[in-house]
């Protein structure tokens, strides 16, 4: 629930800055169509109808859904004058229905301008055409990782079921859609908010140089500049708009076959996991580790707390294949270890999870030996849960109380639970990701060679590094963001 | 009587064991109902104020130390006496820093500029060295290092003269809150938990029963008085629990045929076992809590006749035993020496499949 209500202020709050844009550059088209800088007051009528300028024909776009205004006075210095007057922020609302393209003044279009090939100078370059196209390549990828077309066709469908009468008549199903409705209204707002500002700085800079102002220039300039940069950051969070991309998740890691080298080898990834999320600002618990005899780890499972988590760890899936000189090999001979790995979101909606009744549960006392009660004193209080119709087990040791890690180990199992059931309904979907029973040991996914030659090189992307150290302290974004891209580039396209 | 006698003479020789007074800063008694009894209750580690420091390279140096000690015990205590081995001991000495430190987290700071950062601890790092030493060599229980434990959701401070409650007997707060859910009688009446200890019984009951529920815990030891008033303290439950200082039922006596429902986790070891158990149990926990007299089932048997005239009818108890043997005793002992006094009587089984809780009603 909080993931989705952070994600929706969070729409929001980016929408209304993009208002606070639009009326900026409205404002400066404005004072940059009169000859001289000077206080200026809207009259109501004004308000309500605003004088278009050249090339903001969107803005009679007001399409179905309702417009407001928003009233502020703001004082922008322009030049060395400062100007003090009532601004009107005229917001328009994006309706679901999209029939009208965005063009500048001379109707070039954000695909005009990724269709005119411009040369993508270096940000430094203060060059108005690279910036412009970096971003319409942005905005390009953004809505490809939106699966664009879907996403307006899902937006039409849950604007019919919102407004059916009945609608509230099953009033967990009501929010669903209503949650889903918002969530999407607020990325396709956020995409088109950034199309037209392209093109308002475009037209802005065309204007600039028809009236010989050098000022407005370079303001529009670094307005783009700034642009680019934050486009590019959305670019990389639209990598994450999975279902269950901003849930929190579980990362399990399980040694293969080879004793005490491949459990020390599935140590070491999960070393680099619980760095890597530390890294990011997540929080780690473990919530169950089997320890090798000598050393290293047979299986774990850690908590990651955060947003996205899940979204970003997916990207880890399968098996993590090691070259090495064994340090437990008294012959220095080379060895090949394997660790598989699996990720499991923990899902925030509540009404979306399999509900398990306590009597398809049985509940053991981990390690349990001897007469037990009054007769042990130990801090060893594990239990392991078998949810008996599936035969998923769950189990968590790292807890002080059994009572906790009863709880935690059912918290493991919910994810579990889960998970199988979402793949049973996706059928292997996208959003499905393996669980450790069924991820095949010939599923590798990336190789780390510390001996001969020292590299880290993902068998999917091709990407790779030539320094394994970095990596296993848990520099995995390289990694896990060139997955991401390369496997929604993957996808058909969807624009 | 003669029950009580054993009972009282053995706690006054095994209370005062290993008592590092400078460890302990006793907390104030005037905000505690103290017993009569002068025993005074000690500050668990985690609760005490961080006033010592110590630079991280000095921390790191005891971790390492620590963690070379735990892992040379091996399996040598699980092989010897079932007694805890390396790994669990390692991650005794994780919680052992979660205790002592007041930011965990700094002692994983690896960045080698920060080795001369302060870390505030809430005791001095000599008498951690003293504290790890205590638990590897002499193997004093962990929960009476960092004097407390956690069981179920609560933290409850123990310390020796009282016994550390058991993962297993959590389960009792279970069967009785199942059997509170649809029984207002029961969620709403007077519960008695008999040879409390540290009080966690009553605690977990007291905060599952409903607003006019109330609990009377009773305890022969005035440390475990001590600490159970702490604790109930602690969890400001003080309205709904009284804890009363006496053997078994003495305390109850103007309650008589008043309970809805009565727990209790008796001492149940058969004496000849007693010294058999594994270290931490046989050093150091109270031979009043655990031994049973020869055959184990002495307090058990007191308990049962007494539930007869202290229970309201259809009033609830649950019992902890030893296992098999003393569950299978008492539902016999019920159905033939008290017959018609209980109904629905049941065997239940802890986590570890071992016959662990004797539970039944009282008949109307």
């Amino acid at each position: 629930m909080s993931s989705i209500t952070l994600k929706r202020s969070y729409s929001r709050s980016s929408i209304l800055s993009q208002v606070h844009n639009l009326g900026l550059n409205y404002i400066t088209c404005l004072l940059s169509s009169v000859s001289e800088p000077q206080s200026h007051h809207f009259s109501p009528s004004i308000q309500k109808q605003p004088k278009y300028g050249n090339g903001y024909h969107f803005l009679r776009e007001s399409g179905t859904g309702f417009s407001s205004l928003f009233m502020k006075t703001l004082k922008i210095s322009y030049g060395s004058h400062w100007v003090t007057f009532p601004t009107n922020y005229y917001v328009r609302q994006f309706s679901s229905h999209v029939a009208f393209e965005p063009s500048t003044s001379y109707g070039l279009t954000v695909d005009g301008i990724i269709a005119n090939n411009w040369t993508m100078l270096d940000e430094s370059e203060s060059d108005w055409k690279s910036h412009a196209s970096a971003i319409a390549q942005s905005i390009h990828l953004i809505k490809k990782r939106l699966q664009w077309k879907k996403l307006i066709v899902r937006l039409e469908i849950l604007s019919a079921q919102l407004n059916k009468p009945d609608l509230w008549d099953d009033p967990v199903r009501a929010g669903k859609i209503c949650r889903e409705h918002g969530s999407l209204m607020g990325k396709m707002k956020e995409v088109k908010g950034f199309e037209q500002e392209l093109l308002e700085h475009i037209d802005m800079i065309k204007l600039a140089r028809e009236e010989n102002d050098a000022d407005l220039e370079s303001e529009s300039l670094k307005a783009l500049l700034r642009m680019r940069r934050s486009t590019k950051e959305k670019e990389l969070e639209a990598l994450l708009a999975g279902e269950h991309d901003s849930s929190s998740c579980f990362i399990e890691v399980q040694a293969g076959a080879g004793g005490t080298e491949s459990m020390d080898w599935a140590s070491m990834v999960m070393q680099m996991y619980k760095l890597w999320a530390q890294h990011r600002g997540y929080g780690v618990t473990v919530v169950d580790e089997m320890s090798g005899d000598i050393a290293g780890i047979k299986r774990a499972t850690i908590k990651v707390d955060g947003e996205y988590a899940f979204g970003y760890a997916k990207a880890e899936v399968g098996v993590h294949r090691l070259v090495r000189i064994s340090p437990f090999d008294s012959g220095k001979r080379r060895h090949t270890s394997f660790a598989a790995v699996a990720v499991i979101p923990i899902l925030g909606d509540v009404s979306s999870r399999v509900q398990i009744s306590e009597s398809d549960l049985r509940i053991e006392r981990f390690r349990a030996g001897g007469a037990g009660g009054q007769h042990v004193n130990t801090t060893e209080s594990a239990v392991r849960i078998t949810h008996i119709p599936t035969g998923v087990t769950a189990t968590c040791q790292n807890e002080r109380s059994q009572h906790q890690n009863k709880a935690s180990a059912m918290a493991v199992l919910q994810s579990r639970v889960d998970q199988l059931e979402m793949a049973r309904q996706a059928q292997m979907n996208a959003q499905h990701t393996q669980s450790l029973t069924e991820i095949s040991w010939g599923n590798q996914i990336r190789t780390y060679v510390l001996h001969p030659y020292r590299m880290v090189k993902d068998l999917r992307t091709n990407y790779e590094v030539s320094d394994p150290d970095s990596v296993l302290e848990g520099d995995l974004d390289g990694f896990i963001l060139s997955f991401l891209s390369a496997s929604l580039d993957k996808d058909e396209d969807y624009l | 009587m003669k029950l009580s006698f054993t009972r009282a003479s053995l706690s006054s020789v095994l209370v005062p064991l290993i008592f590092n007074s400078n460890l302990v800063r006793p907390i104030s008694c005037s905000s505690v109902s103290c017993s009569p009894a002068s025993a005074k209750p000690q500050t668990p580690l985690f609760l005490r104020s961080p006033t010592f420091s110590a630079t991280l390279s000095d921390l790191k140096k005891w971790q390492d130390w620590a963690k070379t000690l735990a892992s040379s015990v091996g399996s040598s205590f699980l092989d010897s006496d079932n007694g805890p081995d390396a790994t669990l001991l390692q991650r005794e000495f994780n919680w052992l820093i979660e205790d002592a430190l007041e930011h965990p987290k700094t002692i994983g700071i690896t960045d080698n500029d920060k080795k001369n950062m302060v870390v505030t601890l809430r005791a001095d790092l000599e008498d951690l060295y003293e504290l790890w030493k205590q638990r590897i060599e002499e193997r004093r229980p962990f929960q009476y290092i960092v004097g407390c434990e956690h069981w179920r959701d609560l933290v409850l401070s123990v310390q020796e003269g009282v016994l550390i409650p058991r993962p297993e007997t959590e389960l009792i707060v279970d069967l009785v809150g199942d059997v509170i859910k649809d029984n207002e009688g029961l969620r709403e009446g007077l519960w008695a938990d008999l040879g409390t200890g540290s009080g966690a019984l009553a605690i977990g009951i007291g905060r599952i029963l409903g607003s006019s529920g109330r609990v009377i815990a009773t305890d022969l030891s005035p440390v475990a008085v001590a600490v159970a008033s702490f604790n109930v303290q602690r969890y400001n439950l003080q309205d709904k629990i009284k804890i009363k200082q006496g053997s078994w039922f003495e305390p109850l006596k103007d309650v008589k045929g008043e309970l809805m429902g009565l727990v209790s986790n008796p001492p149940y070891i058969p004496s000849e076992h007693i010294s058999g158990l594994q270290a931490e149990v046989a050093k150091y926990e109270p031979r009043l809590a655990l031994d049973g007299g020869s055959n184990g089932v002495g307090s058990l048997l007191h308990l049962c006749n007494g539930a007869v005239s202290m229970l309201k009818p259809g009033g609830f108890f649950a019992f902890e035993t030893n296992g098999e043997n003393q569950c299978k005793f008492l539902v016999d002992y019920m159905e033939t020496e008290t017959e018609g006094c209980f109904r629905d009587a049941k065997i239940i089984s802890d986590f570890a499949g071992i016959q662990r809780f004797v539970t039944g009603f009282r008949a109307q």
